[in-house]
């Protein structure tokens, strides 16, 4: 205990030089918890956005769909597609954390306008109250979304996509004709009205996306199976858990079913993680770097000051080891009370930059800035403190050295 | 192997130095028996080799050549964490310029060399405060170095080097900065200590006064010794 009294005394002896080193160290901490902040903020809004942009948390397919394109594809065959799957959505939904379970139909075709314009498109036939049950964001630019009912056959409607739209020449209210091939493989067609003009937040897949009720869907491609059954969480936390419970719901079906949780399907997450965390650790590099050249300045300062002193020390027997300790007390000072400042600087700066309402240019494909909201990561203020007395500990390494290796008798005599 | 009741042996003691291109010759065979209990007085000009000889018989420095024995151990011969603990817990050391640490009382200083001993907190505070009580200080005991008198500085030296009980304190010059009057009663004070407490003392000076009153006077020159009034002997 001596040891760390006597540290803390020794800083104090400049108190200047020990506030500039102090304050390196907060800034070092301060940066890593806003940046954890940052990357967490990132990862969860990417998370979610991805979840409840049409994701869900889980997907139950058939095995054959799955395995068709492997379980990250988002298309899943008709061919292989999901029948008789209202008693097992009923199943579903009574599982808990299962806030709803949706029907998804997807259909691959083609768009025409009312002017001859045509695209080809991917589209999804919906149910919009499960949706909206899961949590599920349309992104309306324009127009109204879709009713909750099935529509009535020559009654259908869809959402386009704006870049779809646009191509399309359509506006709400215009008529489209969508053709695709049916589960019997002929060409259909069906005259639907726009509702709405949407956005999918990706700039590409603005270009090519529609929306239909499922009931639309059914009829333009002549099916009443469905592509998949998204289930839709209460809390993406319960996804492990409900995915264990899900799987054992439906152990044994005929034929057989595969539920996917949500990280196997959004690879894009898994990669922004990646470059996100190599980020996070090329800026901790960064910082490790500045704070050992500034804080092995300070303690070699304190070192050179005070040969004397230490020969002293030395001369009436304390230890190498003892002198070594007594340096790194003063390090772990350093180390500990700059990390505590730093926690509390970059908590403040957490609120005050959430408070002052920030937005964020789109991220790379995505069409709407973000709002900054920085998360609060306790783990990173507890990592940055003990990287940051790492980090002093081993800046400390050089003025020991220095400081062991003096000779008695020259350190006595040191002026 | 010393003699019995002999605390310090030097035999042939040589070091030299190198201050950038001249090499200077401190000591140059110093022989030299000091029995415990003992006030022995080192006397000599300024570079005759008066703290060569006292870094030396501390264990501070290793010689060129020759012996140190202390309490019948090489001291050269021990590593270097043995030299240290016996600095800590057989041997004090006193200073011209008294080498205590600012930023410690009078009595974390004197309890310095049992802290890092191992000894309880309680009873080094307990031991620090009777050491300083016989210097004279028991009222200044929770004052820095820098709210106390040169005087009252050697005297919580004296009181950091004589702590542990060691058998042998060595003074370099421990007047030298202290006004007549005050380095008289520093002198008073560890003759009157070694009769107390057995504790034999090495002082190195040039002081005049202070050589008049030591029992034993061992006089250097030319790291050599030219004079040695009672080799061996207790005054």
């Amino acid at each position: 205990m001596i040891f760390f009294a006597l540290a803390l005394r020794n800083l104090a002896r400049n108190r200047r030089r020990t506030a500039a080193t102090l304050g390196v160290v907060a800034a070092g901490t301060a940066a890593l918890v806003l940046t954890a902040g940052f990357v967490r903020f990132s990862f969860d809004g990417l998370r979610e956005a991805m979840i409840h942009g049409g994701l869900g948390h889980l997907e139950v397919a058939t095995r054959a769909a799955v395995e068709a394109h492997g379980a990250a594809a988002l298309d899943r065959p008709l061919a292989a597609a999901l029948a008789d799957w209202r008693p097992l959505r009923e199943r579903l939904e009574r599982l808990p954390d299962v806030a709803a379970v949706g029907a998804n139909l997807q259909i691959v075709g083609l768009a025409q306008g009312a002017d001859g314009a045509s695209a080809s498109f991917v589209g999804v036939g919906v149910e919009p109250d499960r949706e909206r049950a899961m949590g599920f964001e349309t992104k309306l630019r324009r127009g109204a979304g879709l009713a909750d009912a099935a529509p009535a056959e020559g009654e259908d409607e869809v959402l386009l996509a704006a870049g779809l739209a646009a191509t399309l020449g359509a506006a709400p209210g215009d008529v489209v004709t969508l053709l695709a091939a049916g589960e019997s493989g002929m060409l259909n067609a069906l005259d639907v009205r726009v509702a709405g003009i949407l956005s999918t937040g990706v700039a590409e897949l603005d270009t090519r996306y529609l929306e239909v009720h499922l009931a639309t869907a059914g009829r333009l491609l002549e099916s009443e199976r469905v592509s998949n059954l998204l289930i839709g969480l209460d809390d993406t936390r319960a996804t492990e858990r409900a995915l264990a419970a899900a799987r054992a719901a439906l152990a044994g079906s005929d034929p057989e079913l595969a539920v996917t949780p949500w990280t196997e399907r959004a690879l894009f997450y898994e990669q922004v993680q990646n470059l996100y965390r190599g980020i996070f650790w090329f800026l901790g590099a960064i910082v490790f770097v500045l704070v050992v050249l500034a804080a092995s300045n300070t303690l070699a300062m304190t070192v050179m000051e005070r040969v004397r002193e230490l020969g002293t020390l030395r001369a009436i027997g304390t230890g190498r080891g003892q002198l070594a300790a007594l340096i790194l007390a003063e390090a772990f000072w350093l180390g500990l009370l700059g990390a505590l400042a730093g926690g509390a600087l970059g908590l403040a700066a957490t609120g005050a930059l959430n408070a002052a309402g920030l937005r964020m240019p789109p991220p790379p494909g995505a069409v709407d800035p973000i709002d900054l909201q920085l998360a609060y990561v306790p783990e990173a203020f507890a990592g940055a403190a003990i990287l940051m007395v790492g980090v002093l500990l081993v800046a400390a390494l050089a003025p020991i050295a220095r400081a062991v290796r003096l000779s008695i008798v020259e350190a006595l005599g040191h002026v | 192997m010393s003699a019995p009741g002999v605390v310090f042996r030097a035999r042939a003691l040589a070091r030299r130095y190198r201050m950038g291109e001249v090499e200077v010759r401190a000591l140059a065979g110093v022989d030299l028996d000091i029995g415990a209990g003992e006030l022995a007085v080192v006397a000599g000009p300024s570079g005759s080799g008066k703290s060569t000889l006292l870094h030396l018989l501390g264990g501070l420095d290793v010689a060129d050549r020759g012996s140190v024995e202390f309490e019948g151990r090489d001291l050269a011969a021990l590593p270097e964490r043995e030299r240290t603990l016996v600095r800590r817990r057989r041997l004090g050391f006193v200073f011209q310029a008294f080498h205590l640490v600012p930023v410690l009382s009078a009595l974390e200083n004197v309890e310095w060399p049992l802290r890092i001993d191992g000894v309880p907190a309680a009873e080094c505070r307990r031991r620090a405060a009777e050491a300083l009580a016989q210097v004279g200080l028991a009222e200044r005991t929770a004052h820095r170095p820098d709210r106390l008198s040169g005087g009252e500085r050697q005297r919580v030296a004296i009181a950091r080097a004589l702590v542990h009980r060691p058998a042998a304190v060595l003074a370099d010059e421990p007047t030298g900065n202290l006004d007549s009057a005050t380095a008289a009663a520093v002198v008073g004070l560890m003759e009157s200590l070694r009769r107390e407490l057995g504790t034999t003392f090495v002082l190195a000076t040039h002081d005049p006064a202070l050589v008049e009153r030591a029992g034993r006077r061992i006089r250097l020159s030319d790291g050599r010794v030219v004079e040695d009034t009672g080799a061996g002997a207790a005054p």
